[in-house]
Order: C-alpha cells, then structure tokens, then sequence
C-alpha cells in the first residue's frame, strides 16, 4: 500500500522548512518559489495556506520535516476524501 | 564548487544622493566576516569616523542578514541591525528573524548598507532587480501595521517582508524599534531612531531566486544531524512548548524580577498569572520563523478584537514585573502599542517604571507628567508611552532614554537602571548573578540578556560555590558531553571535579559563540545553544559555501566581531568604569533586609577583571592588547 500526504493547514506553524528542504532534495538549491510545496502567511490571522504543484514527485520530504503535524505522510486508504495525494 | 549561499553582495545606498551602488566582499572578507552581524562591525569599523552624531546623516545603518539564512538549518532565520545607537552612544545592534533575512536573500543580496538622509520620507524596495527609492508620504505617521498593510497593497504582494518603523523612529526617540514585519523586532539600542533621522520609513523586500550550497547533499544530511541532535537536547521538549515562558516561573522563585524597577525581586501573583501555567489557557499554538521547527512564539488570542504573536517572556518580566501589571493580557495589549508604535520593550518598560517611581519618590508630580502614574495600571503605562512616542510634556525628555531623563530631571540620579545607556531586562543580578546577569556588565551593547549566557545554565540551583565566579553545574555528565565545545575550552571552563562553571571564561566562550551565531543567523534558543557549537558549524559552514575554516576559526569569526565592537566602543569613549551595575544594586537590599541581598562592588569588578584576562583584554581598561587583535587578524585591514 502507498503513503498519502495528508495536510491541515491549521497545525502549520509558518516555518517552511517543507519548500525549503523539498527545493533542496529535488533541485539542489534553497529556492522556496520553485518547491513543489509552498507556504503562504497571513500573519495578520495568524494563518498559513499549504498548496501543492502538480510537479510534486511524492518524495514526502515535506512531511519529514514538517515541525507541527501540518503535513504528514500517511498509509494509504484508498479512500483519500481529506487527503493530498501528491 | 562554491556555491552561492553566502555571496558577500551588499547593496549600498546614500539617500542624500539617491546614489545606489553594489559591493563584493573579496573572498579573503567573506572569510572573515560570515555575514550578520559581523558586516555591520566591519562597515562600521573600518568606514565611519568616530564621533558621528547617531541621528545625523553620516551614522551608517546595517542590515546584514545572517550567512546561512535562506537555507534549512533549523533557526537559520536571522538578520543584524547595526549603526552608531543614539541611545549609548556605542556599537548599536539587534537582532530578528522572522523572514525579512530570507527574503533578502532569495532576492541575491547578503546585506544592505544605508547612508545618508533623505530630503521627504521614502521606503525601499528592493527585489532580484536591484533596489528603488520610493515615496514614503502616504506612510509618515502611520503605525507599523498599517504601514505594513499598505505597503503590500502598494506593492501588490501580500508576502512582501518589511523593517519598518512606527511614529516613535519618526520622532527619533532613543529607543525605538525597527520592527521585523507586525510582531518581531530589532529592538534594542533605538536603531529605529536612526532610521527616522534617515526619513526611512520602510525597507520592502521579495526575492524570487534561489541559493545553492556547495555540496547540496552533505548539506541536507548536516541539517538532519543537527535537527536529530537539538531536538534530542534535554531542553528541546519544553521548550517547544512553552517557549520562552520557561523562565518566568524560577526567577520569581529566586526573588530575582525585575519588580517596581528593580525596587522588589518578589511579586505576590507572579506565579499563578505570569508563568508557563498560562500558556496553554492564552496560546493555541506556535508561529515559527524561517526554518525554525521550535515555534517558540505564540499566536495569543488577548480578546475579541485582538490576537497577535506574543507570550514571549521578555514582556512578560519587563512590562509585568517592572510594572507590576500582572494580568498577560493587559501585558500583551501593552506589546501590541510597542509593535505598533515601534518601541523596544525592554527600554520602554523600564522607562515608564523610571518615571513611576520618580512620581512615587516625588521628584515627578502630577503637574508634571499630567496625571499620577501608579503600579499596576495598565491605563497609566498606555498614557506614558504614548507620551514618550509623541514626545509630548514628560514624555519629550523620557524620550531621550532613562540615563539622559536621569540628568535632565532634578532629583532623578539613581533611579535609571541602566547600563551604557541601556535598561537593563528581565532579571536582578541581586537575586541572581550568573553568566547571564554577569553579562550585563560585558554586553558591547550595555545591559542586555542576549549576548552571554551559560549553554548549560541550570535553573535548579542559585546558590553559586564561589560567588560572583563560578556557577553550579548539577546535571549528569551527559549534558557536558552533548555540549559542542572543544575538549581544551571544557578543561579551561568547567572545574575538573565538580562540574561548576567558571562565570568570566564561559562568559568569554559564549559571547564569542553568540557572536558567531549572529553572524551566521542562528537562534540563541537554549535546545540550539547547548548543541550547535564551533564543530557542527564548521562542517555545515563548509557544506554550505565550501569554505573550510576549523571550529577554532569558526569561533574566532566570533571573537573578532566581539572585538570590533569593543574596538568601535572605545573609538566613541567608552569607559572601563562605566561597566558596573546601577547603583542601586550596591547599596539597596533586594526584597528588604530579611534577605537583604546587595552586590559587593569589589567581587564584581574582580571577575570583571578576571574576564577581560580571559579575553586578552588588560583588566585594568579593558581594552584588547595587541598580541590578541594581531592573532584575531584585526588591524591589517
């Protein structure tokens, strides 16, 4: 059974280690805007928005590092209603 | 291959001129100077003359953004602030994270020198193209939220990351903030009074590019390391969540705050309303800076029409304690006005609790001030700030910080507890003399709580073997062992039998590992500091840039930087004699004469002395012998 990414945005804490290390495995460079997975803050609200781009390789790389729980990689249910599949 | 993670590319702008231009550190710079702080030492040093008046238009002002900000080692975050501070008349400085030194960055820059002053109010705007100097009209007079707000709009990008300061850097009162997008700040020494002088209301920056380290690979296996290893500190977990806040429960227990402006060490209510016990009923969670898995700020929801990053402990001692004000929300409505208006909150805290006690004493009247300020009402530290940053009555002299307020006001010697100029924080040295209170006095910026401190403080005991020189250990060896320190420096620090810390020489070693740390633009958080030391840094320095300098030179970077300062302290004056405690400290028996705890002059200046041994430094002026600048490689420049 593969793994799913399953994202909640609430949990996240802002830190974009995800864009940053996922630029840094699959590109060899730090370079948040060209990651696969990116991070947007509105810290007025105190609140972040996570978003995927179709070139995402499911490397999970983003779940590995990710401090608060706001993605994570999970075994698959092959349900998958809530979850981001890459 | 090199890589380009530190580039060594600073903008340079003289906004009398509108003249723009761009500077590459050679290589044999870069390797000297690993960005951070140590850019503001050497544009400072080596290319302002002393004497300059800090607010007039030849005080240069230096962002330089940390040398591995941008990538993923965890706090990697940080960028230094540097000018002549119109509050000491010293090496200004201060430090955020946040993501300005990110954006920076990804935009191709390391750092931003600004000279000058501007004819009308203008902002920055720098991105991957270069820099433009923009019309700041709409601005002038805004506070810092709204500025920011109408910034990104202006710009048309909600992620645009901006230093900015509120009406207090407009009106140039010695100790205001440059803040670091809503919430964070370089706060301490009035760097934002420089950028007022400037009519610099704002610096806006995005970058898009990217930044690639000379080995990728081992670069993402060292920050799996050092992440592996800090999160496996023992003071990861608790840290983690409850940040900060950890601190506020032993130091009232040592009867060590900062109460009434250092009139009390003990609060009655300090512990049920002001420790840790309330994170969990105020925060729902952290907010990070760039790269940061620790979070150790929290998104406080105060109110209804109120939320905002705060429940930092600094705050909490300095406007709670120094105030007596003991509710965390009306301490976090109080952080909010200094965020906004753009105050340091240590230097703000400490000067309302000044003017207080000067009204307590009656060398200040209600005539004077305009109302009675009182302890414990946060009405009256509102109605006092807000003075200060319109420099309105009382608040015109105030404004001026709590050592020229002192002189200018009859009757008020004695009642500014500051060091060089500069209020002291959080903690009585009284109560507590440690590496950390010690600091005060060693601080190149005067008294501050952020530049020395012990990497295995041990918060458990207070009673010192050896007064004033040596603090207790007490943890099991493990500790020692997961400490990155070199096997000689533990040999010269640690007593060999007991574990206890010698204060001057750990005073030494941290400051120039603090130092390095501002360089490189790493966190002081304590999981960090007991665990990324000269060796590990060495290693991701190299993997990172392909710069291969030992952890010995890793550590040096740092002590040169702590020397420029010093170097640049004693060009403007600075004294020996002025590194001592205020005098309150010496005479006054902290929480009354049942534990009456003064500070005896002469021990401390001998571990003064002891220290400035320890540094090279001869003990009698303090000022850095030539054998240790020569071996530091300072004055071929």
């Amino acid at each position: 059974m593969g793994r799913v990414l399953a994202v909640d945005p609430t949990l996240c804490v802002g830190c974009s280690l995800c864009a940053l290390t996922c630029s840094l495995f699959n590109q060899g460079e730090f370079s948040p805007g060209a990651a696969h997975v990116s991070v947007t803050r509105d810290d007025f609200a105190g609140l972040f928005t996570i978003a995927f781009k179709s070139t995402c390789r499911r490397c999970h790389q983003c779940a590995q590092v990710c401090p608060s729980g706001a993605i994570r990689s999970l075994p698959s249910t092959g349900e998958g209603a809530t979850e981001h599949d890459g | 291959m090199t890589g380009d993670v530190y580039r060594g590319r600073v903008l340079d702008v003289d906004l009398s001129s509108g003249r723009t231009a761009e500077v590459q550190l050679t290589d044999a710079e870069r390797r000297l100077h690993p960005g951070g702080l140590s850019l503001g030492a050497r544009f400072l040093w080596t290319g302002q003359q002393a004497g300059v008046d800090p607010l007039g238009p030849e005080n240069t002002l230096v962002f330089g953004v940390g040398g591995l900000v941008g990538t993923n080692l965890l706090t990697a975050s940080r960028t230094e602030v540097s000018a002549k501070s119109p509050a000491t008349g010293l090496f200004g400085t201060a430090n955020s994270g946040y993501y300005w030194g990110l954006e920076l960055k990804m935009a191709g820059y390391d750092g931003l020198v600004i000279r000058g002053r501007a004819q009308r109010p203008v902002y920055l705007w720098i991105t991957g193209q270069g820099l433009e100097i923009r019309d700041a009209a709409g601005l002038w007079g805004l506070d810092a939220w709204q500025s920011l707000r109408l910034l990104r709009a202006e710009l048309g990008d909600d992620q645009v990351q901006a230093a900015l300061i509120g009406p207090a850097g407009e009106n140039m009162v010695r100790f205001a903030s440059i803040q670091n997008g809503p919430y964070d700040a370089w706060a301490r020494t009035g760097l934002g009074a420089v950028m007022g002088s400037k009519r610099l209301k704002a610096v806006a920056v995005r970058g898009r590019g990217s930044l690639r380290p000379a080995d990728p690979r081992g670069f993402l296996s060292l920050t799996r390391e050092t992440t592996t290893k800090v999160k496996a500190s023992p003071f990861y977990t608790s840290f983690a969540r409850y940040g900060t806040m950890l601190a506020a429960s032993p130091y009232g227990a040592f009867g060590a705050l900062p109460g009434k402006n250092f009139q009390t060490g003990r609060l009655a209510g300090w512990e049920e309303n002001c420790t840790r016990k309330m994170v969990p009923q105020l925060s729902k969670r952290g907010i990070a800076c760039s790269a940061c898995p620790i979070a150790c700020a929290h998104w406080t929801l105060v109110g209804e029409d109120l939320a905002l990053k705060d429940m930092e402990v600094t705050p909490v001692f300095c406007l709670g304690a120094g105030l007596e004000i003991l509710d965390l929300r009306a301490v976090a409505r109080l952080t909010a006005y200094c965020q906004k208006n753009g105050l340091d909150i240590v230097s703000a805290a400490s000067t309302v609790a000044f003017a207080t006690e000067l009204y307590e004493r009656g060398v200040l009247s209600s005539r004077d001030v305009g109302f009675e300020p009182a302890w414990g009402s946060e009405e009256k530290a509102l109605a006092l700030l807000d003075l200060i940053t319109y420099r309105r009555g009382i608040g015109d002299v105030l404004a001026e910080g709590t050592r020229l307020a002192s002189r200018q006001i009859p009757g008020a010697y004695g009642y500014a507890m500051e060091v060089k100029g500069l209020e002291l924080p959080i903690a009585d040295p009284r109560g507590r003399l440690s590496t950390w209170t010690f600091g005060y006095l060693t601080n190149t910026r005067g008294g501050d709580h952020l530049r020395t401190r012990n990497p295995v403080e041990n918060l458990r005991y207070n009673e010192n073997p050896v007064p004033y020189r040596t603090e207790r250990f007490g943890f099991d060896e493990a500790m020692l062992t997961g400490l990155d320190m070199s096997a000689r420096d533990k040999e010269a620090i640690f007593d060999p039998e007991t574990r206890d810390v010698d204060i001057p020489r750990m005073a030494k070693w941290s400051e120039d590992l603090i130092a390095l740390y501002n360089c490189l633009g790493i966190c002081i958080r304590p999981p960090v500091l007991h665990t990324l030391g000269p060796e590990l840094l060495s290693r991701l320095w190299a993997a990172a840039t392909g710069m291969e300098l030992t952890p010995g030179e890793m550590l040096a970077c740092g002590e040169r930087v702590w020397n420029l300062q010093k170097l640049f302290n004693l060009r403007e004056g600075e004294n020996i004699r002025e590194s001592v405690f205020p005098e309150r400290f010496y005479r006054e028996p902290l929480n009354g004469e049942a534990e009456g705890k003064v500070l005896d002059r002469e021990a401390v200046q001998d571990t003064l002395a002891e220290y400035c041994r320890a540094r090279g430094w001869d003990p009698a002026s303090g000022v850095p012998l030539p054998g240790k600048l020569a071996e530091l490689g300072i004055g071929g420049e």
